[in-house]
């Protein structure tokens, strides 16, 4: 390896490092506010290798990782996700009082696993990468292990996640057998040269989409995400839901991209299926659900939908809008599960809607991000979510897509309305016990940094797109 | 009869066969993940098959290291989370935790 390829690796090369020296810390000066800090600065240490690695992109990096313009833009996004949920977790880890330090050396190493998906071009970068995300997450899941909830849905994320691994490398292994490589770009070559696909690719392909769908908590692999979200504490669910999907679709955008998998109908077909299956699972099942953790958990099923219809929309627009529509999606759903976090107190999570009647009356800040978040869930204008959702509708369009754009907007219709209901209750007047009980017993001053951050990009890129869309463009490019 | 490809390429589907049918049917959690260690060890058996007939290259057997070594590390965090099952529920059996709704 060259000196330019260390600097191009340079931000998982700091995140990694970091990971090690809060384990150090953990083990040897338990300090709940120190390792907090140290891992804070890693993250920022990383976000701040990403320049140099831009001017040492693109490369490719032993043939398993990409550093790429497209690679680095989702890099400096997880990161910058996964600061903001270590800001966030700081509250909250601190009103449950103890065992917080050794959280943040999985979170660092969770984060590790989604720079590793978000540059990985080669089927072990892919699956070491998935794995490292992972096994980090079962045990961050789990990590109030005091509380029965935390404990199963710790269970039931690593039965499914670890089956739906293994069905991944049975894929992989079947592609492998098939064409003699590992890569993305040698495979493609190879997928080429054979003309077009036969049965062991599209078994190949259908279990690596099993596994990737299961990931992503896209319909009908979604059943683990209600259970996982609720009995998750509020920080660790935020990873999960906007951090960790995040580096999965990036990766799964890059691997069919170079295949050119979209160009193969049975694919295409597949991939309309497990959209329209989510959004209407995600938005019917919402409307049932008076939990507000579960209530995000079934959102985030639908917008994996909406998602899923850029990407069949492919080609640069809809890789565009995908990237968009993903940035817009993990702020939105950062501020969400932040608010949530703060507000929760020692022995539980804020997860019953009563905790938020009347938020806005008692925290007008916080209940003002919070109300931002579920607007931009809901796609209203002046939000980032918005943006995203235009983008994703223009390339349906553009691609000629009207069934899947049709069902799109009736599902956006069917989801104001619970966003909506849950807009109403924090507008609501408080009752006088919840007037006596108001505390924000999570928050803490990093996170309401982060949750301000969050909420002023959320209304940034809702009001002025151009300077994201332009880097977003370069991203795609070069692709 | 030497022994081919085929005869790699059966063991490594009964064994994935196994694993499936072992995930969905145990109802502890020790057993679900004997069975998902089965479905890893069938991938790994064809992709090591697929590199000795096949390419020849030992991209595929280093990545069988690769896949024993996450296995491994999944072993360990899940043997956690399931102590952790049984102080909080007194039992590993997977159906009896069901507090959370759904």
């Amino acid at each position: 390896m060259s000196s330019a390829d260390w600097i191009a690796i340079s931000p998982l090369i700091a995140v990694a490092a970091a990971a090690v020296v809060v384990m150090m810390l953990a083990a040897f000066w338990r300090r709940h506010a120190i390792v907090a800090a140290a891992s804070m600065i890693g993250l920022a240490v990383a976000l701040f290798c990403v320049l140099p690695a831009r001017s040492a992109a693109p490369r490719m990096v032993t043939g398993l990782l990409a550093i790429d313009e497209f690679g680095l833009f989702y890099v400096g996004l997880l990161l910058k996700g996964s600061l903001a949920v270590a800001a966030v977790s700081y509250g909250y880890l601190r009103a449950r009082g103890r065992d917080a330090e050794e959280y943040y050396a999985l979170l660092l190493t969770a984060t590790l696993g989604c720079v590793t998906l978000a540059v990985s071009a080669h089927f072990v970068s892919f699956f070491l990468g998935l794995e490292i995300l992972s096994v980090s997450l079962y045990a961050l899941i789990a990590y109030t292990r005091e509380r029965a909830r935390s404990i199963e849905a710790g269970i039931k994320y690593l039965v499914l996640a670890a089956g739906s691994a293994a069905f991944l490398l049975f894929g992989m292994a079947l592609l492998y057998a098939e064409y003699g490589a590992m890569g993305f770009a040698p495979l493609a070559k190879a997928l080429k040269a054979s003309g077009g696909a036969n049965v062991y690719m599209l078994a190949g392909m259908a279990l690596i989409l099993v596994g990737a769908g299961f990931k992503l908590a896209a319909a009908p692999f979604h059943l683990w995400t209600p259970d996982v979200y609720e009995g998750a504490p509020a920080p660790a669910t935020a990873f999960v839901a906007g951090v960790s999907k995040v580096a999965m679709a990036a990766l799964l955008l890059r691997f069919l991209t170079q295949l050119g998998a979209t160009d193969s109908r049975p694919i295409l077909i597949a991939l309309s299926a497990l959209a329209v299956a989510s959004m209407f699972a995600g938005n019917l099942l919402a409307l049932l659900q008076r939990n507000v953790k579960r209530i995000l958990a079934y959102s985030s099923i639908a917008h994996i939908g909406y998602l899923l219809v850029a990407f069949i929309a492919a080609g640069p627009m809809g890789a565009e809008a995908a990237t968009f529509y993903l940035a817009a999606y993990m702020i939105t759903t950062l501020i969400a599960f932040g608010v949530v976090a703060a507000l929760s107190p020692r022995d539980r999570d804020a997860d019953a809607m009563e905790d938020y009647q009347g938020l806005f009356w008692r925290r007008p800040w916080m209940g003002g991000a919070f109300v931002a978040a579920l607007l931009s869930l809901a796609g209203i204008p002046l939000t980032a979510g918005f943006i995203g959702k235009y983008f994703v509708v223009a390339s349906g369009i553009g691609s000629a897509l009207w069934a899947l754009v049709l069902i799109l907007a009736l599902n956006s219709a069917i989801g104001l309305f619970y966003y909506l209901r849950s807009v109403v209750a924090v507008y609501a007047r408080p009752g006088e016990e919840a007037k006596a009980a108001d505390r924000a017993p999570g928050f803490s001053l990093a996170g309401g940094v982060a949750l301000a951050v969050l909420g002023f990009s959320l209304i940034l890129l809702g009001v002025y797109p151009a300077p994201l869309l332009r880097l977003i463009q370069t991203a795609i490019a070069s692709l | 009869m030497a022994i081919g490809l085929e005869h790699y390429l059966v063991v490594g589907a009964v064994l994935f066969a196994l694993g499936l049918v072992c995930c969905m049917a145990r109802r502890t959690a020790i057993g679900i993940l004997i069975g998902i260690e089965l479905i890893l060890n069938a991938a790994n058996i064809n992709l090591i098959a697929f590199d000795r007939f096949g390419t020849g290259r030992f991209d595929g057997q280093i990545f069988a290291v690769f896949v024993i070594i996450l296995a491994a590390c999944e072993a360990a965090i899940a043997l956690a989370i399931i102590i952790g099952m049984f102080m909080n529920f007194g039992t590993i059996d997977t159906d009896v935790a069901d507090k959370l709704e759904g």
